[in-house]
């Protein structure tokens, strides 16, 4: 990490080449069809906005407990500006949708491209002027974070029922939105738990403090385990007990798939079955190594989530997947790397 | 040395006028405290001889007709379970979360919770017609070997209201126990002994207090996933159905949501004249408040959040049932509930975002009264439009109630308020220990 560090020229250079592989990658080489660009916005978005808000909620809430970890997290507003601008080559490949033949008011591809560009713009630079003003601690923050947590939430829901749920219109499930910004914030809590564990390593000065944060983030998470699961019940419970062909298709091409039906219930268990049962314990909320193992296991139950919610209506190529993740994971650790600069304490 | 004293001296001061007051608030009663029991137990009789009417002459008294077989019964029902809520999410949750202004609310918001489900539970019976029969829903097989339906939801309620008013009640108790040792120490006579009974032979002891926290937080911690599931299950009453408007998986985050955000206005109703009549300002702020309506803010824009996304969604999946339901409550019969509703529960509480309306109390309590009307006629609108007019017009019908649904809801609202009030004088009003935590 700390040869990460490096000026606002370094960190743009790296922006930039990330940037234009992944552009290059997708457009010149994966063609129209190929959806793995959809893939890593959906899941970076939500890791992204998810830091933001978690900061965003925690200071309106007048919380101290996020002190020690705030600049990490809030570090990682750039990624949702670079986030903004990738969406846009979304638009070469628009035909993935099925409503592309035949659009309409809503679903028409001018009108998709910027409502949910203008949308992303907007949580970025509210989450731009939140971070630089809680950096500074001004009164002017609460403010802003209010406004981001506004523009999240839209941003998210529209992830949800935009990116992902028109891919198999006309099916619906009205809980989506709120599924996906409440996974988003847990899984923000789950990078905060890395992080926690990762400036615990790094530093000696803050470890008190530092240990107390691992131990409400832990608890936190445990918390949005149960969260996370009464959402997932409750929209799961209803279109099962309904039992209505068109809305049950989204459940039944996954579970009666024979690799996906044996993959699905591992999101359960990573976002859930682990998270709850191993972090019960009131001891185990302070150990270091576990709560750095459920953090990377929540992470990958979301990634894996989202991998099967759009494997069955899109193509995807693994080798680009698996290079644009790494590309991500590299800007996020370049952006943590120089939260000293790019989140100024007053 | 002499500063210490002096701090010391003050930190007496402030305990003993504390347990003072909150004494003083459960002494003898003024005459518009028997006013205010008088109209409450007024109310309550006219329920209770409406409801008497209703199983003397049948069901048929109630507007209930076919289609439209869920009224104001059910209305009040999920009303009342809702008022419920926020007093576990007071207590539990904000317990949880460290939240320190609860310690002026949490007492008030817990009875409130206790009383709340005492009266939804009773809507489940009146709507029942043959209320004799209600032993049918336990689940034991009756004379004839039958056993309850475990797949219907309406049988998850019984389970759900009655785990949550078993455990609320628990939760009250128990965190009141130091509270009633205070007051047997401060009372004399007969009342001495009834609360040197309520209190457990409670004294103090750091073993006592060790085992007391640890099982407050245990009890939080298990109430709070009730306060999620109770609202949920009472959603499902409805989402389990294939009913345009009802069948929806938003559905139960959304009805916990508004049920949060009505018990907070509910809470807001009561602790502001309580405040004002038992002079409470010293212990209850504005600051309290303050966070209080930033609570209800939240609430309700989730609520509205919800509104969007179901009538968004509606539009956008082009089903005709579902479309033209929504058309319905916006433009038909029902539409200036469904507007009222809109502008109670959406648009007002905007207002909180100014920091004026909120730390303002008469404002605070208008917007608090206008949210509770908003949400009553939520689940009006809810229940009822979409069994006016489901997928055959042949069976479309209109629904109004009758003046005994009226009498019962009355009563419902008067026996809530004659309980409460009896709460204010036989029990301490403020939690006197958290409060004295607090001070420290």
């Amino acid at each position: 990490m700390q040869k990460l560090r490096m000026n606002s020229t370094g960190l743009a250079v790296i922006f930039l080449v990330v940037g234009t592989a992944i552009v290059i990658l997708e457009v010149l080489v994966a063609g129209a069809q190929n959806a793995s660009l959809l893939l890593t916005l959906v899941f970076w978005v939500a890791l992204a906005e998810g830091c933001i808000a978690l900061v965003a909620a925690a200071e309106l809430s007048h919380a101290q407990w996020i002190l020690p970890i705030k600049r990490a997290l809030l570090s990682v507003y750039p990624i949702i500006l670079f986030i903004s601008i990738l969406f846009l080559f979304l638009g070469f490949k628009l035909d993935i949708y099925p409503w592309a033949a035949k659009q309409n008011a809503w679903l028409n591809k001018p009108f998709f491209l910027i409502r949910n560009f203008i949308l992303l713009l907007l949580a970025f630079l509210f989450a731009w002027k939140f971070a630089v003003e809680s950096g500074k601690e001004s009164e002017k923050k609460n403010r802003y974070a209010v406004l981001y947590i506004l523009f999240f939430v839209f941003s998210q829901s529209l992830v949800a029922f935009d990116w992902v749920m028109t891919l198999e219109y006309p099916w619906f499930s009205t809980l989506f939105g709120g599924f996906f910004f409440v996974e988003s914030f847990y899984s923000g809590i789950a990078l905060a738990g890395i992080l926690c564990v990762w400036l615990l390593k790094q530093s000696t000065e803050d470890s008190d403090k530092l240990e107390k944060t691992l131990k409400d983030t832990a608890t936190l998470m445990f918390g949005f385990a149960l969260f996370w699961v009464g959402l997932f019940f409750a929209q799961y419970l209803v279109i099962w007990y309904g039992n209505i062909p068109e809305e049950t298709s989204f459940l039944v091409t996954r579970l009666s798939d024979p690799v996906l039906g044996k993959l699905s219930p591992l999101v359960l268990i990573a976002l859930f079955v682990a998270p709850f049962t191993l972090l019960l314990p009131q001891r185990s909320k302070s150990r270091s190594g576990l709560v750095q193992a459920m953090s990377m296991l929540i992470i990958a139950g979301i990634f894996l989530e989202r991998l099967i919610f759009l494997i069955p209506v899109v193509s995807l190529n693994p080798f680009l997947v698996i290079l644009e993740f790494l590309g991500l994971a590299l800007l996020f650790a370049a952006v943590i790397a120089n939260r000293h600069w790019l989140i100024r304490q007053s | 040395m002499k500063s210490e004293k002096v701090v010391e001296r003050t930190e007496i001061n402030y305990k003993e006028q504390l347990e003072r007051d909150v004494l003083a608030a459960m002494a003898k009663p003024n005459r518009w405290y028997w006013v205010a029991l008088g109209f409450s137990a007024t109310c309550f009789l006219i329920g209770l001889i409406s409801w008497g009417y209703q199983i003397k002459i049948g069901m048929g008294t109630a507007g209930l007709n076919n289609p439209v077989g869920w009224g104001v019964y059910i209305t009040d029902f999920v009303f009342w379970v809702g008022i419920a809520h926020s007093g576990t999410l007071i207590s539990a949750v904000l317990f949880l979360f460290r939240a320190k202004f609860r310690s002026s609310f949490n007492r008030t918001a817990e009875a409130m919770t206790v009383i709340a489900v005492m009266t939804a539970g009773l809507f489940p019976l009146i709507h029942l017609g043959r209320v004799w029969f209600f032993y049918w829903l336990f689940p034991y097989p009756n004379q004839r070997l039958l056993w309850v339906n475990f797949r219907s939801p309406l049988i998850w309620d019984v389970f759900a209201v009655s785990t949550y008013l078993t455990v609320s009640a628990v939760f009250f108790y128990v965190g009141m126990i130091p509270d009633l040792a205070i007051v047997r120490r401060l009372t004399t006579g007969i009342r001495k002994k009834i609360y040197g009974i309520l209190s457990l032979g409670w004294q103090g002891s750091l073993s006592e207090w060790m085992h007391y926290n640890r099982l407050y937080l245990f009890l939080a911690a298990f109430a709070t996933p009730l306060v999620i599931s109770v609202h949920s299950v009472v959603s499902w009453d409805f989402a389990m159905s294939v009913i345009p408007g009802w069948h929806t998986t938003i559905f139960a985050p959304y009805f916990v949501a508004g049920a949060i955000f009505s018990g907070t206005a509910m809470v807001v109703t009561l602790v502001i004249p309580m405040r004002k009549i038992f002079s409470l300002e010293k212990y209850i702020t504005l600051d309290h408040f303050e966070s209080l309506a930033k609570l209800l803010l939240l609430t309700s824009l989730i609520v509205t959040y919800s509104y969007i996304v179901e009538l968004g969604i509606a539009f956008y999946s082009g089903n005709v049932f579902e479309t033209a339901i929504f058309k319905y409550r916006m433009m038909g019969d029902y539409k200036i509930l469904y507007w009222i509703m809109i502008s109670c529960n959406s648009l007002i509480p905007l207002l909180v975002f100014f920091r004026k309306v909120r730390r303002s109390l008469p404002s605070l309590l208008i917007i608090s009264l206008l949210a509770n009307v908003g949400m009553w006629f939520e689940r009006f609108i809810l229940i009822v439009t979409s069994l006016a007019k489901d997928f055959d017009p042949y069976a479309w019908g209109l629904y109004k109630p009758s003046i005994i649904e009226a009498g019962i809801t009355l009563g419902s609202f008067g026996m809530f308020f004659t309980f409460f009030l009896i709460f204010t004088k036989v029990l301490p009003v403020l939690s006197m220990t958290e409060l004295k935590e607090e001070h420290e």
